[in-house]
């Protein structure tokens, strides 16, 4: 559903970059149970300690924690290469203080009234293989750095203290012109990411830098806004844009966009929703190669449902049913403009918070909004409309402009192509007429021979100059067409550009036995290695066969408790099936070859009889 | 009644003719497997001749006996599934592949560990395949014309 573009709030072009970020900025629903909420930076890094890991594994302390300010954060200090220097909000903890911190932690929840619930997990919404998985992706930590537990308690009950001190949401502004294009930008910075710790997502870290843009066009001495671009984890492109007319997709109150906030996570969505995301294993190329080519079979060959073991679903919880802040709320915004001269945007290129030596980084700090966190600079800064997939699509005046030109263009061509055609055809014939008179003169051999294929390419000439043409009448019909809509107002459907649309789970009907489901997802994981251990205990000759048994009775509880018990029973009677093909191939292959064959000539002499006697 | 008959057939498509074909192989194989226990134990000769447990262990003639008992219950359930199939119903299809997956199973665990059956095996391949059919599986409305579950 698309609303006309009278409806849309604008501003005057002279308008000061701060009068545009107020008059466009978010209203930001949050779940309840969040902890963090976007705060100022000045107090965060007067809170932190500033250091530097080095290439041979040793932490430098550089400013210690209450001494650091953002004029100390840039002041230049040579590093070697491969160094990363970071922030540290809260310092290690001792055994007994991350105990009393996740005392207070508790305490504080409890005073605060925290009221998260996940519901239906992401463990039951996602099936008995992606939890094995599961298992094994909450292992992984073992291995990998992360953030402790009591970090991100002591990081909660500091921020909550902050906040009592000095109690105030604020975004970091920037206003750019691309392309014909005026985008706002919106940063939300927060002292903490507690979507592992606090909502059963994929990792924590200290500090989250999240953002949304609007881009806005010149119309008339007005700027009129038309896309939106939601950042939402490391997505980005055409699917993270949506049209301001969108009422399918964006909400509006007050002529302001409203975002929606996961929980922990703080990524940035347009509908309220509990939304999954999911996370691949890592794996070795050839282990992927040998995964495409079975869906391949599984899906085209054999007619199953897709589906990738390797992905382990989580959800994103961005409810919207707690605090909001933005215009119309009790809580206001406090912005803050923010450009490439703001010295802590440009000049430290250092990670916001703890770096946990984690490989694959979803639990390091991320580095500021202009870079990312090997320094390199941020695409989403740099190029914000390539960041949602706006590069290629024109202001809407500028594309009337140059839908003209470009028709204009092909009238040209065409009329040229008109002139060319017949002067090119006539040559050809010519050359041809040529070509007949020197047939049966062998002395002419050469010069035949030489025409012949000055005749051949100035056919294909002919040919190409004719299909040309052509093409661009349907080029030109759908320009004009086009053009004529634009030129009323039109502007088609709204999510023409999206391939995949992220839309909120809705778990109520999908489960049957929701209370059971969940339960068993919890305990399920449990159960299985119980399980084994008995095999190995008990009938240690018999594990293999076992194993399978096991896995296939806890695979087929699974899915009656989430309502698919019947593909169950289809895809692991198949599975079977094909392991019994297989050793029945092994062990008969002559016979299978022989009525192979004898199916073979029988089919081909029913159909050469056939015939025969038509 | 007649009529009703005809539909059906109309409806059909090959494959379950061929699961039909294969569901009658295994009936014998079953049939066989009930008379075979019986002839050994000489129970068509003599009668029951002989107690069945001997305090609470059971007999060569009463293992024999519950044998063919449970293959007797087996043939029956698959004349039963037979039928419910041959007129199309849902809830032949889904009984079928627990019951073929069942075998399959069986006669997986048979293969690694004893004496495999190799005709049992094939004709569970085969049913198990044939019942994958989208043709199969869309007649049964197990699977939607747009490829997803059924209703």
């Amino acid at each position: 559903m698309a609303s006309p573009v009278s409806d849309r709030p604008t501003a005057p072009v002279d308008a000061s970059s701060l009068d545009l970020l107020r008059q466009f900025e978010p209203v930001v629903y949050f779940t309840k149970g969040e902890q963090f909420f976007p705060t100022d930076i000045e107090s965060y890094v007067r809170d932190c300690s500033l250091w530097e890991h080095n290439p041979d594994g040793r932490d430098e302390l550089l400013v210690k924690h209450g001494e650091l300010t953002t004029e100390k954060l840039v002041e230049n200090r040579p590093a070697p290469f491969g160094a990363v220097r970071y922030l540290r909000y809260i310092e290690p903890l001792s055994l007994t203080e991350a105990a009393q911190m996740l005392g207070k932690q508790a305490r504080l929840r409890r005073r605060l009234g925290y009221h998260f619930h996940a519901g239906i997990g992401r463990l039951a919404r996602g099936g008995f293989l992606p939890r094995l998985m599961d298992g094994l992706f909450s292992l992984s930590f073992l291995l990998r750095g992360k953030v402790p537990a009591a970090t991100a308690a002591a990081a909660e009950i500091d921020y909550n203290e902050t906040f009592k001190e000095d109690p105030k949401f604020v975004y970091y502004g920037r206003v750019a012109n691309q392309n014909g294009w005026t985008v706002l930008q919106y940063w939300f910075f927060s002292s903490f990411d507690s979507w592992r710790s606090g909502f059963h997502g994929v990792n924590d870290h200290e500090a989250d830098w999240e953002m949304i843009n609007i881009y806005l066009y010149e119309d008339s001495g007005r700027l009129v806004p038309e896309w939106l671009g939601y950042a939402s984890h490391d997505f980005k492109g055409d699917d993270l844009r949506r049209r301001w007319d969108d009422r399918g997709q964006v909400d509006l109150e007050d002529g302001h966009p409203v975002v929606y906030a996961g929980a922990g996570s703080h990524s940035s969505y347009y509908r309220r929703g509990e939304f999954q995301a999911e996370v691949s294993l890592p794996m070795p190329s050839w282990v992927s190669e040998a995964l495409h080519a079975w869906n391949k079979f599984w899906t085209e060959s054999l007619g199953q449902q897709a589906g990738n073991l390797f992905r382990i679903p989580f959800i994103d919880y961005a409810r919207g049913d707690g605090l909001a802040v933005g215009p119309g709320k009790s809580h206001a915004w406090s912005p803050v403009l923010i450009d490439e001269s703001t010295h802590w945007v440009s000049r430290f290129r250092g990670l916001w918070g703890l770096f946990a030596r984690d490989p694959i980084s979803g639990e390091n700090a991320p580095a500021g909004p202009m870079y990312n966190r090997d320094g390199s600079p941020r695409g989403t800064w740099y190029d914000p409309l390539g960041f949602a997939g706006l590069d290629k699509v024109p202001p809407p005046p500028q594309a009337l402009q140059r839908l003209d030109k470009d028709c204009k263009e092909i009238i040209r061509r065409q009329e040229e192509l008109e002139r060319l055609i017949p002067e090119k055809a006539d040559e050809l014939q010519s050359l041809g007429i040529k070509l007949k008179g020197m047939e049966g003169n062998p002395h002419l051999a050469k010069l035949y021979a030489a025409l012949e294929k000055n005749l051949a390419a100035q056919a294909e000439e002919v040919k190409e100059l004719r299909r040309e043409r052509v093409e661009n009448i349907a080029l030109l019909q759908g320009l004009t067409e086009q053009f004529e809509r634009l030129k009323a107002g039109e502007k088609g459907d709204p999510r023409a550009h999206i391939h995949h649309l992220v839309t909120p789970d809705q778990p109520g009907p999908v489960f049957r036995f929701d209370r059971a489901a969940e339960t068993w997802a919890a305990v399920s994981l449990s159960l299985l290695l119980f399980a084994v251990a008995a095999l190995i205990f008990f009938a240690p000759h018999y594990f293999w066969a076992g194993l399978a048994i096991i896995l296939i009775l806890f695979v087929v509880a699974d899915s009656t408790l989430r309502g698919a018990i019947i593909q169950t029973i289809g895809r692991v009677t198949l599975i079977l099936a094909m392991v019994a093909a297989l050793i029945l191939l092994i062990h008969f292959w002559k016979w299978v070859l022989i009525a192979g064959l004898a199916v073979m000539a029988a089919s081909l002499m029913v159909q050469r009889l056939r015939e025969l006697t038509k | 009644m007649a009529k009703r008959k005809k539909s059906y057939l109309k409806k059909r498509p090959a494959a379950v003719s061929v699961i039909a074909v294969a569901i009658g192989v295994l009936f014998l194989i079953r049939l066989y497997q009930v008379v075979n226990p019986l002839l050994h134990q000489q129970v068509f000769k003599e009668g029951i001749a002989g107690p069945l447990l001997t305090g609470w262990k059971v007999t060569a003639l009463g293992s024999a006996l519950l044998s063919s008992l449970s293959y007797l219950l087996l043939s029956a359930a698959g004349i039963v599934v037979l039928i419910g199939f041959l007129r199309l119903r849902r809830w032949s299809w889904v009984l079928l592949m627990a019951w073929t997956g069942i075998s399959l199973m069986i006669s997986l665990v048979n293969y690694f560990y004893s004496h495999p059956n190799y005709l049992v095996m094939a004709s569970d391949v085969v049913i198990a395949f044939a019942l994958n059919l989208t043709s199969v599986q869309l007649i049964f409305k197990i699977r939607r014309d747009d490829g997803q579950p059924g209703f």
